[in-house]
C-alpha cells in the first residue's frame, strides 16, 4: 500500500484501483450492450459452435497462464484484488435478480431497457460470468503448479466452480425444455418450447393411465356470516379426516361414514367412481358446553358437485376442504427412433432417462383433479450435464475441504497476491 | 394426544426453554464461580432438550418431517443456535457467545409465540424426496452457524476491542464462517441435485434460491477479504454484519419480496 500512489494503473502489484475499475467496466459496456440492442435475449451458437468456442477458450487460457504468468496482467487477474470485486459485480446482479421478478414481461421502461427481468439472458451476466471464468481460470492454474496437496481444496472449490460456469454456460444453447400434453390413450410425439414453438421429437409417448392418490380431506369451522375459518387461541382449526374422533375448535366431532369417492343421493351420499365422484363425510358433532349433538353430511365438491358445508348452528359451519395429492403419476408408453418401446411410470421426483431424454410429471388438469385424463410431462435433453456434475461434485468435495480443514491458520499471509 | 393439535401446547414447552434459558443466560453472565456455569450450561441444555421433545412429538403427531412452514424452521434455528452456543461454551468457554445464541433462540421461540402455526399434515408431492431432509437440516445448520458468527461481528462493531482482545473472537467467527459456509454450499448444492430430480433443471434462480446464493456470495466475500488481509479487523467485521442483514432477508425477507411470489420455496403460514 505504501507505494500506492507512486504506482501506475496496471502495474504490479494490482491494487483494488485496477480490479474495480475492471469489473465496473464490465458492467458498464455489458448494460450498455444490453440497451443498444434493443433488450434482444443473447444466445450462444448451439452445437458445434459452443464446442468448439469452449475449445479455444480453454486454449487461450491455458496458453496466456503458460507464456505470460509473470506479467502483472495475468498475476493481477488472479490476485484477491480482482476477485473481490468481480464476485461483487456479480452480486449486484444477483442482487438485482432479488429484487426484480425474473421471467415475466414488465412493463417498467429502465427493466425492459436493461433486461432486468430475464438477467441471466443478457449482456452485462454473460460478459461478468466470463470475467469470473478467465479469473478462476488463471487462479486455478497458479495454485496447481507447482503441485502441492495442501491446495487440493483450493482447486476442487475454484475448479469446480469454473466448470459448473463453464458447462452451464456452453450447454444453455443445447438444452431443452419442453413441455408435453399427454392424453390418455393417445399417442404423442410433440412437444412445445418455453417460447410456445411445436418441436418434432424422437420419440412418441402414449399416455396409459394418470393417477392421482390423494391425502384424506381436510375440515373446518366457518363463520356463517363472514365465510373466515374460525381461530383457536390464534391458529386456525383445520384437521385432517384420517382418524374417526376428534376435537376441533370448541367442538368435538365423530365421523361415522368416510367415502372417498362419491355421489349425493337425496339428503345422503352414497359410493360412485364416476369422473367427477368427491369425497364426502357423514359427521356427529356435539358442543361438549351444551351437549347439543348434531350430524349430517359434508363434501368438498368437485368441478361436477358442488360442496355441501354443514350447519352447525345460527353462527357456524362445518365444511370440508378440497383433498390435496399425495402423488401424481403416469403410465405412459415411450416408443423411440432407435426401435425402443418401453412401459413405465413417472412420478413427481422419479422421472425416467431414455436415449438422453429425461421425462418428468409435471402438472395435470388442476380443475379436475383425479378425474384429470391430461398428464403433463416435461422432457429435458441436457448433453452437457455431466460436465455439470462433475463441477457439483468436486466443489461438494471441496466444502468438506472447508469443514475439515477450517481457515489456513496463517491467516493467508503466507500465498498473498 | 389423539386429534389433537400439538401446536396449542407449544406455550408450555416454549415458555419452560425460555425460563431455562433466561437463567442459564443470568448464571453465565452473573457469576464466575465453576458450579454456576455447569449449572448454566446443565439448564442451557435442558432448554434445548425440552424443545426438541416438542418436535419429535410434533413430527409423529403430524406424520411428516417438521420442516416445511416458517414455524417449523423456527424450531429448528431455536435448537440449533442454543445448541452450538452450548458446544462453543464447552468447547472455547465463551460465555457471552452462549448468551447470545440463547437470546436468539429466545427471539425464535416468541417470534413463534406471536405467529401461531396452523396445523397440516399434507406435503405436495415435489417435497416427498428423500433429498428433503438433508437439504433442510444442513441450511438450517449453516445459517445457524453463520448467524452465530455475525454475533461475534456484531459484539465487535459495539464493544470496540483492541487488536489484543479481537483475537480470540475474530478466530470464533473465522471457524464458524468456514464451518457455516461448507454448509451452506453444500445446501445449494443438494438443492441443485434435487432439483434437477424434481423439476428437471438445477438451478432455476427461485427467489429463495436467488437470495440464499446472495447469502452465500457475501460469506464468500468474507473469506476472501480474511485471506488476503488478515489484519483488517475491523472491516473484516463490518463485511460478516453486512452478511448477516442479507441472511436475515433469506430468512424472513423473502416472502414479502414482490419477484417472490408463486415461489416453491415460500412456505406456507
Ligand atoms: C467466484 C470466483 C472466485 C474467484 C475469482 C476466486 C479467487 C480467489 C483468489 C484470487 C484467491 C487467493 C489465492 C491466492 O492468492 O493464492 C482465493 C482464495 C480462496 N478462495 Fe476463492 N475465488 C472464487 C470462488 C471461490 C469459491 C466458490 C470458494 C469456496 C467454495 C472459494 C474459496 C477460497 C478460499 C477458501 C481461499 C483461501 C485460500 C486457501 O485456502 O488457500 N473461492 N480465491
Amino acid at each position: 500500500m505504501s507505494n500506492e500512489k507512486g504506482r501506475k494503473f496496471g502495474q504490479h502489484p494490482w491494487s483494488y484501483r485496477e480490479g474495480s475499475t475492471i469489473s465496473a467496466a464490465i458492467l458498464l459496456i455489458g448494460f450498455s450492450i444490453q440497451a443498444a440492442s434493443g433488450g434482444t435475449v443473447l444466445l450462444i451458437a448451439g452445437f458445434p459452435w459452443n464446442l468448439i468456442l469452449g475449445v479455444v477458450f480453454l486454449g487461450l487460457l491455458v496458453f496466456s497462464f503458460y507464456f505470460w504468468q509473470k506479467h502483472p496482467v495475468i498475476k493481477g487477474l488472479g490476485s484477491v484484488k480482482a476477485a473481490l470485486p468481480a464476485i461483487l459485480g456479480f452480486t449486484f446482479l444477483i442482487l438485482l435478480m432479488g429484487f426484480v421478478k425474473q421471467d415475466v414481461e414488465s412493463r417498467n421502461a429502465l427493466v425492459k431497457l436493461f433486461g432486468l427481468s430475464h438477467l441471466v439472458k443478457t449482456w452485462p451476466f454473460i460478459l461478468i460470468n466470463l470475467y469470473l471464468m478467465i479469473l478462476l481460470g488463471i487462479v486455478t492454474m497458479k495454485r496447481l503448479i507447482p503441485y502441492n496437496f495442501k491446495n487440493a481444496g483450493f482447486f476442487l472449490n475454484h475448479f469446480g466452480l469454473f466448470l459448473i460456469l463453464f458447462s452451464t454456460a456452453l450447454g444453455s444453447s443445447d438444452m431443452q425444455r419442453l413441455s408435453m400434453n399427454c392424453n390418455e390413450n393417445q399417442i404423442e410425439h410433440r412437444a412445445v418450447d418455453v417460447s410456445g414453438k411445436v418441436v418434432e421429437l424422437p420419440l412418441s409417448i402414449k399416455l396409459l393411465d394418470f393417477n392421482i392418490d390423494e391425502f384424506r380431506p381436510k375440515v373446518t369451522i366457518v363463520d356463517n356470516k363472514t365465510n373466515e375459518i374460525v381461530q383457536n387461541r390464534g391458529i386456525d382449526q383445520l384437521e385432517m379426516l384420517d382418524r374417526d374422533s376428534f376435537d376441533i375448535a370448541q367442538y368435538h366431532l365423530k365421523m361415522e361414514q368416510f367415502l372417498a369417492s362419491s355421489e349425493k343421493a337425496g339428503d345422503a351420499y352414497i359410493k360412485a367412481i364416476e369422473p367427477g365422484s368427491a369425497p364426502s363425510a357423514k359427521v356427529v358433532v356435539t358442543n361438549p358446553t351444551d351437549h347439543t349433538r348434531v350430524s349430517g353430511w359434508i363434501s368438498s365438491g368437485s368441478y361436477v358437485n358442488s360442496p355441501e358445508a354443514f350447519r352447525l348452528n345460527e353462527y357456524y359451519s362445518l365444511v370440508m376442504l378440497p383433498a390435496e395429492p399425495r402423488k401424481f403419476s403416469s403410465r405412459i408408453n415411450i416408443q423411440t427412433k432407435s426401435g425402443k418401446s418401453v412401459m413405465t411410470t413417472v412420478e413427481v421426483n422419479k422421472p425416467f432417462h431414455i436415449d438422453g431424454w429425461t421425462i418428468y410429471q409435471t402438472s395435470y388438469n388442476t380443475e379436475m383433479g383425479r378425474w384429470s385424463e391430461l398428464s403433463i410431462l416435461e422432457l429435458v435433453h441436457d448433453p452437457w450435464l455431466p460436465l455439470v456434475y462433475i463441477g457439483i461434485f468436486l466443489m461438494m468435495a471441496g466444502a468438506v475441504f472447508l469443514f475439515v480443514s477450517g481457515k489456513p491458520k496463517n491467516g493467508g499471509t503466507e500465498h498473498v497476491a | 394426544m389423539e386429534g389433537q393439535n400439538m401446536w396449542l401446547d407449544f406455550p408450555i414447552y416454549a415458555s419452560v426453554a425460555i425460563v431455562c434459558w433466561l437463567a442459564a443466560s443470568g448464571l453465565f453472565l452473573s457469576s464466575g464461580k465453576k458450579l454456576m456455569n455447569q449449572m448454566a450450561a446443565g439448564l442451557s441444555f435442558a432448554g434445548t432438550a425440552f424443545l426438541l421433545v416438542f418436535i419429535t412429538i410434533l413430527w409423529v403427531n403430524i406424520q411428516r418431517p417438521p420442516m416445511r412452514t416458517l414455524g417449523e424452521t423456527r424450531l429448528w434455528y431455536a435448537v440449533f443456535l442454543s445448541g452450538i452456543g452450548l458446544v462453543s461454551y464447552l468447547r472455547w468457554k465463551y460465555k457471552w457467545l452462549v448468551s447470545y445464541s440463547l437470546g436468539l433462540a429466545m427471539v425464535f421461540l416468541i417470534i413463534n409465540l406471536n405467529h401461531p402455526e396452523t396445523y397440516d399434515k399434507t406435503l405436495m408431492p415435489a417435497l416427498q424426496s428423500p433429498w428433503f431432509i438433508p437439504h433442510v437440516i444442513v441450511y438450517i445448520f449453516a445459517y445457524a452457524m453463520l448467524g452465530a458468527s455475525s454475533l461475534i461481528a456484531l459484539r465487535n462493531l459495539f464493544f470496540v476491542p483492541t487488536e489484543r482482545t479481537i483475537k480470540g473472537p475474530i478466530q470464533m467467527a473465522d471457524n464458524l464462517v468456514y464451518l457455516g459456509f461448507s454448509f451452506l454450499t453444500l445446501g445449494l448444492l443438494f438443492g441443485a441435485l434435487w432439483a434437477k430430480e424434481a423439476w428437471g433443471h438445477y438451478w432455476t434462480w427461485d427467489p429463495k434460491e436467488t437470495w440464499a446464493f446472495i447469502t452465500w456470495m457475501f460469506y464468500l466475500v468474507y473469506i476472501h477479504y480474511r485471506f488476503r488481509h488478515p489484519s483488517e479487523h475491523k472491516k473484516a467485521m463490518a463485511v460478516l454484519a453486512v452478511s448477516f442483514a442479507i441472511l436475515l432477508i433469506c430468512w424472513f425477507g423473502v416472502n414479502y419480496l414482490p419477484s417472490a411470489q408463486n415461489s416453491v420455496h415460500v412456505y406456507s403460514e
